[in-house]
C-alpha cells in the first residue's frame, strides 16, 4: 500500500467502514505481528494483544481522524499496548533490561553479492552484541522499513540517538570486516 | 564522534545526490563524489558510515502465512460483531420493569443469537479491501478471480453455489460425470453453469454478465430467464426489469481489469471515475463540468490507486487531488 491509499483507507477506516478495517489489517498484521513477536518472545501474548489492538482500533475509529502517519502511530501504539500487557503479567521488567528481545539470526541476513558466508556471520555476531535499544533501531529501520523520523517517534528518542546507533552500528561492522579480511590474507 | 563529522554525516544522509553516489544511480553524482572524497581524505570514515547507513541491511523477512492473516481477520470480525450485539442486551436487562415482554424478547435474542452462529459455522466469505485483486481457487476446482472491494460467500458444503457482491471473474470446472451444475447469485439474477468462462459485476445497483466461453443460463429475479452464447453480454437491475442483451467485439473494457489494468477503448472520463469509485470506494466530483466527455483509450494500471490516478491524469490532462475523502477532477494548470 503507497502512503496516498494509506491515508485514503485510514479515512474510510474512520468512518466506520470495515472494509477499509479489513484492508488495514491485512497489509500491517504481518508487519506488527512479526515486530511484537521480537519483543515478548511469545507468541500467544503477541496475537492476543495484536488483535485486541485492532479491536480497540475499530473501537475508537472515531477519535483517530487526527493520525496523519498510520505506520508509525500502528507501531508506537502497539509497542506501548504490548509492553503494558507483558508488565502487567510481569513478563517484563523495561525494555531496557531485557536482554533476549530483537535478537536476529543468521538466516535473516540476506546473502547478498556483496555478502559471503563469513560476512553474514560477521554480521549477524556484531547485531546481537548491540544493546536491545540499539537493535531495536536497527529492526525498525531495515526490517519494518521506516524512516528515522518516524522510528524517533516510535522510540521516543531523539534525532540525534537514532543517528548514533546507527553510525555506532556500521563504524563497528567495518572494523570487524576489516579485521577479518585482514586475518584472512595473513592466512594465505 | 566530534561535532562536526555528526554534521557531515547527517547532511551526506540527507543529501540526495550523495545516494546516488552511495547505489551508483546517477553518473555525475558517482563523479562528483569520487573527486570530493579525493579532497577529503580525512572524512573516509563519515563518508563510508553513511553508505553503509544508507544501503542498510537487507533481511530474508518471515511473514505471516496469508491464511494466518485471514484467519486472525475472522476472529477480530467476529468480536467486533458480538461486542455490538452485547452493547444491545444490556438495554433489554436494564428494563427490569418490563413483564411478560422480557421472556419473549429474550428468546427472540438467543434465537437471533443461534441463527448467526450457525450461519456463520457453515458460511465462507472471502472479501476483498480496496484495490485489491485476489486469486481463489474453490473446492471444485473453479478459478475466481475477485475484484477490489468485492465479496463471494457460499456454504462450506457446496462451494458451486455462492452469491457475488462487486465484481468477479468464474472459470468454473466442468463435472461431467455428473454433469454437476455452478450457481452465481447475485441481487438481480442467478447466473446456471456446467462449465465455462464468464464475468459478473454487480455494482452500480445492476448486474453485469458477460460471457467468455461455454453457455450459461441466467435466471432473473422478475421471473424471466435468458440463454447466453459465447461473447454475449447481458445487463439487468432488479425492479426495473431493463434488460441489455448483446454481442460484445471485445470484452477487454470488462474485464481486463483481471490482469490489473483496465483497458478503456474510448470511454468518457466519467465513466472510468466510476470504476475507480467501485474499486476503492473513494467517491468523485468534477469541479470542471466538461472534463465528464474527455475519453481514454488505452490501459490503466488498478492494482494501486496512486499509479492509477496519474495515469489517469496523463491520458486526460486533468488533476485528480484527493480532498475530504473525495477525489476531485480539475483543470489542469
Amino acid at each position: 500500500m503507497d502512503i496516498t491509499s494509506e491515508k485514503a483507507v485510514w479515512q474510510f477506516f474512520v468512518g466506520g467502514d470495515l472494509n477499509a478495517f479489513s484492508t488495514l489489517f491485512k497489509h500491517f498484521y504481518p508487519q506488527l505481528h512479526n515486530y511484537g513477536l521480537r519483543i515478548s518472545n511469545n507468541q500467544e501474548i503477541t496475537e492476543d494483544c495484536l488483535q485486541d489492538f485492532f479491536i480497540y482500533l475499530y473501537e475508537h475509529r472515531e477519535s483517530l481522524d487526527h493520525v496523519r502517519q498510520v505506520k508509525s502511530y500502528l507501531f508506537v501504539s502497539y509497542r506501548r499496548a504490548l509492553i503494558k500487557k507483558l508488565q502487567k503479567r510481569q513478563l517484563l521488567q523495561s525494555l531496557e533490561e531485557t536482554k533476549d528481545i530483537f535478537i536476529f539470526s543468521k538466516e535473516e541476513i540476506m546473502l547478498g553479492e556483496e555478502l559471503s558466508e563469513q560476512r553474514s556471520k560477521i554480521l549477524e555476531t556484531t547485531l546481537n552484541e548491540l544493546s536491545p535499544r540499539e537493535r531495536e533501531v536497527i529492526y525498525l529501520k531495515y526490517y519494518s522499513n521506516l524512516k528515522t523520523p518516524e522510528i524517533k517517534e516510535v522510540m521516543n528518542i531523539s534525532y540525534q540517538s537514532v543517528l548514533n546507533t546507527l553510525q555506532k552500528a556500521f563504524s563497528k561492522l567495518r572494523s570487524r570486516l576489516e579485521t577479518a579480511a585482514i586475518s584472512e590474507v595473513l592466512k594465505k | 564522534m566530534e561535532k562536526n563529522k555528526k554534521q557531515l554525516l547527517q547532511s551526506l544522509l540527507n543529501d540526495p545526490s550523495f545516494r546516488n553516489w552511495a547505489d551508483k544511480s546517477n553518473k555525475n553524482d558517482v563523479l562528483f563524489w569520487n573527486n570530493w572524497i579525493l579532497n577529503h581524505p580525512e572524512d573516509i570514515d563519515t563518508v563510508d558510515t553513511a553508505k553503509s547507513i544508507l544501503l542498510g541491511i537487507s533481511f530474508n523477512k518471515t511473514e505471516l502465512e496469508p491464511h494466518e492473516v485471514a484467519n486472525a481477520l475472522d476472529k477480530v470480525l467476529h468480536k467486533i460483531e458480538g461486542k455490538k450485539n452485547q452493547k444491545n442486551a444490556p438495554t433489554l436487562l436494564h428494563a427490569k420493569k418490563t413483564y411478560w415482554q422480557f421472556g419473549i424478547a429474550a428468546t427472540v435474542l438467543v434465537l437471533v443469537g443461534l441463527l448467526f452462529f450457525l450461519n456463520q459455522n457453515t458460511e465462507v466469505i472471502h472479501r476483498t479491501g480496496f484495490g485489491e485483486i485476489i486469486e481463489l481457487k474453490l473446492q471444485d476446482g473453479t478459478l475466481v478471480t475477485l475484484n477490489g472491494n468485492s465479496q463471494i460467500s457460499y456454504d462450506k458444503n457446496d462451494s458451486r453455489d455462492i452469491t457475488l457482491k462487486g465484481e468477479a471473474y468464474f472459470k468454473v470446472k466442468p463435472i461431467p460425470s455428473t454433469n454437476a451444475k455452478f450457481w452465481v447469485n447475485t441481487q438481480d439474477l442467478r447466473v446456471e453453469v456446467y462449465g465455462t468462462q464468464f464475468h459478473v459485476n454487480t455494482r452500480d445497483e445492476k448486474t453485469n454478465v458477460l460471457l467468455d466461453e461455454g453457455s450459461i443460463h441466467l435466471l432473473l429475479e422478475n421471473g424471466g430467464s435468458r440463454k447466453m452464447a459465447p461473447g454475449e453480454f447481458v445487463s439487468f437491475a432488479k425492479g426495473q426489469d431493463l434488460l441489455t442483451h448483446e454481442k460484445i467485439n471485445t470484452e477487454l473494457q470488462y474485464s481486463s481489469w483481471k490482469e490489473s489494468t483496465y483497458i478503456f477503448n474510448n470511454i468518457e472520463l466519467n465513466e472510468v471515475m466510476k470504476y475507480v469509485e467501485q474499486t476503492y470506494g473513494i467517491p468523485f466530483e468534477f469541479i470542471d463540468k466538461e472534463l465528464t466527455l474527455k475519453t481514454i483509450s488505452g490501459g490503466i494500471p488498478n492494482h494501486d490507486l496512486k499509479i492509477c490516478l496519474s495515469a489517469i491524469e496523463k491520458s486526460t490532462g486533468t488533476r485528480i487531488v484527493l480532498k475530504d475523502k473525495k477525489l476531485l477532477i480539475i483543470k489542469e494548470n
